[in-house]
């Protein structure tokens, strides 16, 4: 079939101005419009069929904007389901080879025109489909069968836009279920190294960019994108450590990529060897040796922290590249990791966050911990933080091992008898076999009752 | 296509040539402008007689809240050029995109990174590209300017102002910045000083395209917040003529013709 129009990638990013506008099929100010890919058997499609369900760009008005839908279904023996979401995103590609067609965005937020040139020369829908068919065969030869359906009847993109949702939200559902034992690589990135020339991100399906703004799946299209980029993938290698996620192969790319001023990482602890930290990590994980806890602060948190600091000062103790332990800069996204610091004891472990941090990853937090971890109006220093914690028995509490039992109330007051109303910690501490740090909790306890003031 | 920017001290005229530029290139018939006011106080569309909704930084503030609820298969790269290109202003006769707002807090390295190539490629489309650059030199020392052509320096009459010039040229040459030439022109000028002003030009370095002088008509379109588009012909729109015959600005790789 002869095509009216020319194909290629030099057509890419053309912008088809209002001015040179025949018609637009979705956009912003349309609201029924979607793509989807479908995996098909081979005897559930024709291949080359290309259907048009509604109006074709014929019988449109110029000027005028249509609901639109873009139906790809393909066939071919060595076509899995996971890769449906990489076909599809290959139409926004494909279409925009098509000269004087404009494709943009994705999903139910296509965006597409079509030139007053291409509608001179006789371009319609059908046409397209024959060309998408062609490009998608010749540049992905795994897909054997392949046919198309446009929609513009409204009513059916309606439909169409529903049951495409039903298949995104599985497969999202798919992608957040993804976990680091699945997958052969992870990707790095490099793009901070301009300002931290050591520090190396490393991307899993369980561990975001620090920023926040590269994941697993976007790590992995970036290094598809361009090879030779800031992202490229590392083989995971050997499993070294499970719970604290150490990888022979992160190190080595670690080591190579830091020059050699970071050996080890582990990717989910912040003890040890953890993770380099940028300059823009969204938020940052540091240890509070007083309450043997973990206190989490975002950099939209302008206040201090309980330890006496914003999250600036905490910043500036960690970025540039730098591996410390016991402070961790990461994305806002890792705190709902199912492996977030889980080698430091996860959610279990975190005894302070900001209201607004606690509202944005709320449901990621165990229910029963909710309402123990406390936040800027609960604790603004340690003694009120370690208070709040006590009353809210928080896990953290039983690492303290220490209760102030009757017991040990009777003897300090046998103790404090013997010396005649005085007490020497040291000596105390000795007489009842705890530390002076317990005896003074001891002491509390026994203000609290009223027998000593 | 060719992209042209304009730079300069704050407050020489810069956004006010790149307006007249536009006026002279419509009035000549040619169709495909994007304008970019890469000011973070932007009042090129102002002159210009369009009303801007969103910017290019509301867009990497909304990017940045909202990146974490987008769905894992839906892909930012895609989402951020939808954007671009939905907050560009299309009038009959130019498109206009506003670069917008300084960056906040928080890490745009990412953000930037696509929005690089989403605007070099888009550029790509359109035959002329004229960019009114911040005010100082920020842009030439980050390299944030993209692949410029003709960078057009513009200086007052102020000593400043061919101070900033001077240093703009120096900053250049040292950075290797990505321009193909470097001109200057003065702006506002009073016709006892023009004298001076040549000499004062020769010792500089960039290639002097000429002055505009210093007009009453456009004063008063300012004061009146007034398009420029709209301005009849004058002492300053004819000096803005003659400096873009001197670039001879039709001499474009050009879009093949719809």
């Amino acid at each position: 079939m002869e095509l009216p129009f020319e194909i290629g990638p030099q057509f890419e990013g053309e912008r088809i101005r209002k001015d040179d506008m025949y018609i637009e099929l979705g956009g912003p100010k349309v609201k029924a419009k979607a793509e989807l890919a479908k995996l098909r058997k081979a005897d559930e499609i024709e291949d080359g069929r290309v259907e048009v369900k509604g109006l074709d760009i014929g019988e449109m008005e110029e000027g005028g904007r249509y609901p639109f839908g873009i139906f790809v279904e393909v066939a071919g023996e060595k076509l899995e389901e996971d890769m449906e979401g990489v076909v599809e995103r290959r139409i926004h590609e494909y279409c925009n080879f098509i000269e004087g067609f404009m494709h943009l965005n994705q999903r139910y937020d296509i965006w597409c025109r079509l030139s007053k040139e291409a509608h001179a020369k006789g371009f319609n829908l059908k046409y397209m489909g024959q060309a998408l068919i062609k490009l998608f065969k010749s540049e992905l030869p795994i897909i054997e069968k392949m046919q198309v359906t446009f929609i513009t009847d409204e009513k059916e993109v309606v439909e169409f836009v529903g049951n495409a949702k039903k298949t995104y939200e599985a497969r999202d559902a798919r992608a957040r279920a993804l976990s680091e034992e699945e997958v052969d690589e992870f990707y790095a990135c490099l793009m901070c190294q301009s300002f931290a020339p050591t520090h190396v991100c490393i991307i899993t399906p369980e561990r975001m960019s620090l920023c926040g703004s590269i994941s697993w799946l976007e790590g992995r299209a970036a290094t598809r994108a361009d090879p030779k980029g800031t992202n490229f993938p590392v083989q995971k290698g050997e499993l070294l450590d499970a719970i604290k996620g150490e990888y022979a192969g992160v190190n080595e790319v670690v080591a190579e990529r830091s020059d050699g001023e970071t050996e080890r990482c582990y990717l989910h602890s912040m003890f040890g060897y953890p993770h380099t930290s940028c300059g823009c990590f969204e938020s940052l994980a540091f240890y509070i040796p007083e309450v043997d806890g973990i206190g989490v602060v975002h950099r939209e948190y302008p206040g201090d922290t309980p330890i006496g600091v914003p999250f600036s000062r905490l910043a500036a103790q960690t970025g540039g590249g730098r591996q410390g332990e016991g402070i961790l800069g990461m994305a806002i996204e890792y705190m709902r990791s199912r492996k977030f610091l889980q080698a430091d004891g996860g959610w279990d472990r975190i005894v302070w966050l900001p209201k607004s941090a606690k509202e944005m990853v709320g449901d990621a937090i165990p229910e029963e911990l909710r309402e123990r971890i406390a936040m800027e109006d609960d604790a603004t220093d340690i003694d009120s933080l370690k208070a709040f914690l006590e009353k809210k028995a928080h896990p953290v509490v039983q690492r303290w091992g220490f209760e102030v039992t009757e017991e040990l109330k009777n003897k300090l007051i046998a103790y404090i008898e013997k010396r005649e109303g005085e007490i020497y910690p040291e000596e105390a501490a000795k007489e009842l076999g705890i530390s002076e740090d317990q005896v003074m909790k001891v002491i509390d306890g026994l203000r609290e009752d009223g027998i000593l003031e | 296509m060719r992209i042209l920017a304009v730079s300069g001290k704050g407050g020489v005229g810069k956004t006010m040539l790149a307006a007249l530029m536009i006026r002279k290139m419509v009035k000549d018939g040619e169709k495909n402008i994007l304008a970019i006011d890469a000011d973070p106080d932007f009042n090129l569309p102002g002159m210009l007689g369009v009303s801007v909704k969103n910017t290019v930084g509301d867009i990497k503030e909304e990017l940045l809240t909202k990146q974490s609820q987008l769905p894992p298969g839906y892909s930012k790269d895609t989402w951020l050029e939808s954007r671009v290109f939905e907050i560009i202003a299309e009038t009959p006769d130019f498109d206009i995109l506003v670069m917008g707002r300084p960056e906040g807090p928080g890490c745009y390295c990412s953000v930037n990174n696509v929005l690089r190539w989403v605007i070099d490629s888009m550029t790509k489309s359109y035959d002329h590209v004229i960019i009114d650059a911040e005010a100082g030199l920020e842009h030439i020392s980050r390299k944030t300017t993209l692949g410029v052509d003709d960078m057009i320096i513009v200086t007052d009459m102020s000593q400043h102002g061919f101070d900033t010039a001077k240093r703009i040229n120096e900053l250049a040459g040292k950075l290797g910045a990505r321009f193909k030439h470097l001109y200057l022109v003065a702006n506002r000028v009073n016709a006892e000083h023009e004298k001076a002003i040549t000499e004062r030009v020769e010792s500089l370095g960039p290639e002097f395209l000429g002055m505009i002088p210093y007009d009453i008509c456009i004063e008063e379109y300012l004061f009146a917040g007034r398009s420029l588009l709209d301005l009849e012909e004058c002492n300053a729109t004819k000096a803005v003529e003659a400096i873009m015959d001197k670039l001879s600005y039709y001499d474009v790789p050009r879009q093949p013709q719809k």
